[in-house]
């Protein structure tokens, strides 16, 4: 794994990471329309260019990011997660985002490295 | 935290998790219809459950377990996830389940404990 900062907090900034995603998701499908022949590439570059993103601030985390996109059409959908992990270090941050034609929630979740 | 057993499995096994999130799944939802009302104590109980199962194995790992339940219409969904980790000892695994109206996908995230 690579050098990590020194002197950083190992506590994980969820609001620093919201904005981090929002960007992402934003630079991928802000603008477009639902499109079943172009999702999975969305979801897979929203939760690249998040994972990238986290790493390059260089804290002392390892990070799951996942990425979820519904197209908008009245049906319900219902996401829940439970972590077990130290809560005093590790942390988590979901971000939602929609448009006219499509919901895509992305949750970032974190855990700490032992230095 | 509590104790860990010795000797376990130096990386996860992703076979023992399926089986495992398959039966929580099948206990919370089994023979139910989509119900809007029932659906967010389902995907509470599916993700406690599986946490709570997990953890008894008492392998040295921190766990992070997601579940999506949606109705089925017709809608589109998709997900992807992404994991920057220490591949040899952390992993993953992903139960699809559905019935005539609704799917459930469960993720099991381990990242194991130095």
């Amino acid at each position: 794994m690579e050098e990590y900062n020194s002197g950083d907090e190992v506590v994980f900034s969820a609001d620093e990471a919201t904005s981090s995603v929002k960007e992402c998701i934003e630079g991928v499908i802000g603008g477009t329309e639902y499109n079943q022949s172009k999702v999975n590439q969305w979801t897979a570059s929203i939760v690249e260019h998040s994972l990238t993103h986290l790493v390059k601030q260089g804290r002392p985390f390892k990070y799951i990011v996942n990425c979820t996109i519904m197209q908008k059409s009245g049906a319900g959908l219902h996401t829940a997660n439970s972590c077990y992990w130290d809560t005093a270090t590790d942390g988590s941050c979901t971000v939602r985002w929609e448009n006219r034609t499509m919901y895509c929630v992305v949750s970032v979740f974190a855990v700490a490295v032992p230095l | 935290m509590e104790e860990y057993q010795n000797g376990s499995e130096g990386s996860f096994n992703s076979e023992e998790t399926d089986g495992i999130v398959k039966e929580c799944i099948e206990s919370v939802v089994a023979g139910d219809d989509y119900s809007q009302s029932q659906v967010n104590k389902w995907t509470a109980s599916i993700v406690e459950r599986c946490l709570t199962q997990l953890v008894k194995q008492g392998k040295p790992y921190k766990y992070i377990v997601t579940c999506a339940v949606m109705q089925k219409t017709g809608a589109g969904l998709h997900t992807a996830n992404s994991c920057y980790w220490d591949t040899a000892m952390d992993g993953s695994c992903t139960v699809r389940w559905e019935n005539r109206t609704m799917y459930c996908v469960v993720s099991v995230f381990a990242v194991a404990i130095a």
